[in-house]
């Protein structure tokens, strides 16, 4: 029988750790026990033997860490060791043999150094062995870190069509090695389509209760459990586990009672182990999970439930009528967006929408690009926003989570080409109720096309929980019905069974003082069931309404989320005015930032940009650079300063005339190939700016060629170079030599730990930066000040 | 005879951090103030998960140079010398986690200063961290001053045995990039000597 046919009947039990078998039989420790796939076959079948009499419905092969990186016959050690299992299972009936793939022992970008992709390969060589030699399922186990367990199910998907089981390790805080939690776990793993989720190893059974909870709260799909034999410990020489197989099963007896429907061990247990599980399970009522119907996105570190309190969607990540976020993303400036993903996160939004279309730009790139870069510095869950099938698969292939995918609409084409994506990525899809014929003008026919989506998306195998449907608003300035029929929707809709979402400022377009309508109307919808609201999290006017509606509703005990967000916001404005007295020089010296820029617009009035430039904060600029030189003053305070004053200087260049703009003081800004470190260069990089210089920042690890590229296209005759390792200074002379060859005019300033004067000279460097000061007084020799 | 990991948790406040340790890497003097720095440090306190584990091995000199210490052999003249007079030593991983990267990488994004402070004050944490496992360790041991891979002759290759000995991938959350640097990168590795 088909092991998802049998779970669905009956409690399964998996084998035990190999381990401790594997050494009491001989095997060395620092000896890898896969080589005894082809060496010791013998002793492997009668490890798996062992384990099925003792019960074990699953045995699972073994080949834990028979990969590419560890054995250059991985192929041979991978179909031996499943060969081992066939053969043990050959005297018994209804066993199963999963294929046992463990962690790579790397971590992913951006915490690690592995790529996504490079990972989803390093499994997918193991799983397309197995899968030749037939197995009945896959296990993917042991697993730390939420991105690669992402990796390895998306390389059993695409390459085999077996069973996917996942067990990850947690901590007795609940928490994964790089923050995961249970719940952002079962969000991610039952909707990339695994078949059975559970823990394993790092903790005894008594410790992985808290955790099991969690897990039995949340999943819908099969849980395993297969804790180690409690912790190790030293006797006489040997490691043994502070756990025996009475009291393992004792507490295995109480973990199938809270409904675990697969049991079995990990490091330290042994077929008595399992034997003794068997025995004290076997007549517990067997119970398959009930569907949880858990409409939840998710991130690496925690999941959103989406519910009967209102949730936000940062709304402020889509170019539509904003110039700056525009210009931002025809220059590649991630920044930017990053700045705009973070300030949101701050305010508290559950979920971040992010929109990068434009016309004129490469959407698939850019849109992977964001999703990662917003990954690494937010864990919010995100909202991919895209009309473009490409860019919503790149985004969800790379994505680091469940997220919310807007959106699917009533067209055959939409649900054509965005279904299938969730089904193989995972993600709770928007569904707006717009068709071929476009937006109907009445309640009856939106929710009609709601269950037309609903149901399409069910052929596909996509519940009707991981669908939320945008009703639409439409501005009541071109009709005054607008707001009443989509409010009318959101409650029809909710009847439906689905939870709803809204772009709530639409409802205001072309209207004055839209915040007024957008609150009220916000309002409304939440009173009509609205679950989730894309707005703007700086709108005072919604955050208002938001508050206020969870407090008087009771969806805040003691009013604290309101009481918090009202005093927080009302003391915002008070360390102002301390600071009235400053003054933009002293702003500027003192690292006010906020103080540099609020005089910077009052001397505005008076004073030209260019004015105040001059007078004021290079003057500024030049008395902390002194004291920094005197060492009155220090790095930290140094960097303060420089940083106000780029405050400054941005709001004075948005009133430059362009003549007044001096574009030609530029600097290309790298930490050469093989150098990791940037900490140097980017402290250059912000005096540069300060003193107004315009700065082409490569990044770090950068090949001469893409240094040369950059200052030829920009024609930029000032590179400065940074090395912190002495074992990449070759590379620092290599860019030099190929800059020297393509334009002499070129001239570049050397710095870092490791270089002094005269290393600098004999890489024939034109300048030497003993550090960033005097880098800055450098630059502002070579353009003639 | 093969001894115990032993591994612990420290709660972030429990630590004080070095002020001299500080200072050198903020290039200030000792005791220096700043209203940001005291800022950051309070960012950085929420997100620090300070975690240790050691392990005791024995250690043979008897090959001139080589330092033989159960698990591995390793060449390293500096390390040879540290360990004159000793027949165990410790193996020693701690690490302020991996919170603290993803802290560093939002920074370096958002403000070059706050970067530069918290990365200086994390670095001194994690050195003042490992201080007091050290003075753990000095309980019960007399020992010679640590000495970690990367210093002197004693090759980076030596990591990746270190971290298996004491499981630091399952244990710390430890793990070693192609270069074999740490992450998380506030993380140290030490052999320190028992007299």
């Amino acid at each position: 029988m088909d092991i998802k046919k049998a779970i669905k009947q009956k409690r399964l039990y998996f084998d035990g750790g190999a381990g401790t078998l594997l050494q009491a039989m001989g095997l060395k420790g620092g000896e890898r026990a896969e080589n005894w796939n082809i060496n010791s076959p013998e002793k492997i079948i009668k490890m798996h033997k062992d384990y099925l009499l003792a019960g074990a419905d699953i045995i699972t092969t073994n080949t834990f860490g028979a990969n590419c990186e560890k054995f250059e016959n991985y192929e041979e050690i991978i179909i031996s060791g499943i060969n081992c299992a066939k053969e043990a299972v050959k005297e018994f009936e209804n066993k199963y043999i999963a294929f046992d793939l463990g962690p790579s022992g790397r971590l992913l970008k951006p915490l690690g150094d592995f790529e996504f992709e490079d990972a989803v390969e390093f499994f997918a060589k193991n799983i397309r062995v197995a899968k030749k030699c037939g197995v009945d399922l896959v296990l993917i186990e042991t697993m730390s870190d939420a991105y690669e367990t992402k990796a390895a199910v998306l390389a059993a998907k695409e390459n085999c069509d077996l069973p996917i089981f996942v067990t990850n390790v947690f901590d007795e805080q609940s928490k994964m090695m790089t923050g995961a939690s249970p719940l952002a776990m079962v969000a991610m793993l039952e909707s990339l389509g695994v078949d059975a989720i559970g823990i394993n190893c790092s903790l005894g059974p008594d410790k992985m209760i808290p955790t099991i909870k969690e897990y039995l709260k949340y999943a819908s799909v099969p849980m395993i459990v297969n804790p180690n034999a409690g912790l190790p410990e030293v006797k006489d020489g040997k490691t043994i586990f502070n756990i025996n197989a009475d009291e393992f099963s004792d507490y295995m007896r109480e973990i199938a009672k809270k409904g675990a429907c697969i049991l079995g061990g990990c490091c330290g247990t042994t077929p008595e182990y399992i034997k003794k599980t068997v025995e004290k399970t076997r007549n517990i009522e067997y119970k398959y999970p009930k569907n949880k119907n858990l409409t939840v996105v998710s991130s690496y570190t925690h999941g959103v439930l989406i519910g009967e309190k209102p949730q936000l969607i940062g709304e402020r990540i889509n170019p539509t009528g904003k110039k700056k976020l525009k210009e931002a993303l025809r220059n590649n400036d991630l920044n930017y967006i990053l700045n705009e993903g973070i300030s949101q996160a701050e305010t508290g939004v559950a979920i971040l929408d992010v929109n990068v279309g434009l016309p004129e730009i490469d959407e698939v790139k850019m849109m992977k690009y964001a999703v990662f870069a917003l990954q690494s510095v937010t864990d919010v869950p995100l909202q991919i926003d895209t009309s473009d099938p490409k860019a919503l698969e790149v985004a969800l292939r790379i994505y680091n989570g469940k997220p919310l995918v807007n959106s699917v609409n009533g067209k055959v084409e939409s649900m054509e080409a965005v279904f299938p994506l969730v089904k193989k990525y995972g993600g709770t899809v928007i569904a707006l109720t717009l068709d071929e014929n476009g937006i109907p003008d009445n309640a009856d026919d939106r929710v009609k096309i709601a269950e037309k989506i609903i149901n399409e998306a069910k052929k596909y195998g996509i519940d009707k929980k991981d669908i939320v449907v945008d009703p639409l608003a439409m501005t009541v300035s071109s009709d005054t019905t607008n707001a009443l029929i989509t409010l009318e929707s959101i409650r029809r809709i909710r009847k439906l069974g689905v939870y709803t979402s809204l772009g709530v400022s639409n409802i205001s377009f072309g209207l004055p003082n839209r915040p007024a309508i957008n609150s009220t109307f916000f309002a409304l919808a939440m009173e009509n069931g609205l679950n989730l609201a894309i707005m703007n999290p700086f709108s005072k006017e919604m955050n208002d309404a938001y508050y206020a509606f969870c407090a008087v509703k009771n969806l805040d005990s003691n009013c604290e989320q309101f009481i918090k967000y009202s005093t927080e916001n009302i003391q915002e404005t008070k360390p102002l005015s301390n600071q009235k007295e400053m003054n933009l020089r002293r702003a500027i010296v003192k690292g006010v930032k906020e103080s540099a820029v609020s005089q910077a617009q009052i001397l505005l009035e008076s004073e030209k940009p260019l004015d105040i430039i001059n007078n004021h904060i290079i003057p500024a600029l030049n008395e902390i650079g002194d004291d920094f030189e005197k060492q009155k003053a220090f790095l930290p305070q140094l960097l303060l300063s420089a940083e106000a004053a780029s405050a400054a200087f941005d709001l004075l260049k948005t009133k430059m005339n362009t003549a007044d703009n001096d574009t030609s003081r530029t600097v290309v800004l790298a930490t050469v190939k093989g150098d990791i470190h940037d900490i140097g260069k980017n402290i250059v990089k912000v005096l540069l700016e300060s003193y107004g210089f315009k700065v082409f920042d490569l990044g770090r690890d950068v090949p001469p060629e893409e240094i040369v590229k950059c200052a030829v296209e920009n024609n930029c005759k000032l590179v400065g170079l940074s090395a912190l390792m002495t074992t990449t200074v070759p590379s620092m002379e290599e860019t030099i030599k190929l800059l020297n060859k393509t334009d002499k005019s070129i001239k570049v300033i050397v710095g870092g730990a490791v270089l002094t004067e005269d290393y600098a000279k004999m890489i024939n460097a034109d300048f030497y930066g003993a550090d960033a000061m005097e880098s800055v007084r450098i630059a502002e020799q070579f353009y003639g000040k | 005879m093969s001894e115990q990991i032993v591994t612990g948790v420290i709660p972030a406040e429990k630590i004080e951090i070095n002020k001299i340790e500080l200072a050198q890497r903020l290039k200030t003097k000792v005791d220096f103030n700043l209203d940001e720095i005291d800022s950051c440090k309070e960012e950085l306190l929420k997100v620090i998960n300070y975690k240790y584990a050691f392990k005791k091995v024995a250690v043979d000199l008897s090959n001139q140079d080589y330092v033989n210490l159960e698990f591995c052999e390793v060449k390293s003249k500096n390390l040879y010398n540290n360990l004159q007079g000793c027949s165990s030593a410790i193996i020693i991983a701690v690490t302020a986690g991996i919170g603290v990267d993803r802290l560093l990488g939002r920074l370096n994004l958002l403000s070059q200063s706050k970067h530069f402070i918290t990365d200086a004050l994390s670095s001194a944490a994690v050195e003042s961290f490992c201080d007091y496992v050290n003075q753990i360790i000095n309980e019960q041991y007399k020992t010679k001053p640590r000495f970690s891979p990367g210093y002197g002759d004693l090759p980076l290759e030596i990591q990746p045995s270190i971290l298996k000995l004491l499981s630091a991938d399952k244990t710390l959350g430890i793990t070693l990039n192609k270069s074999l640097l740490m992450t998380p990168v506030k993380s140290i590795t030490a052999i320190i000597g028992v007299l």
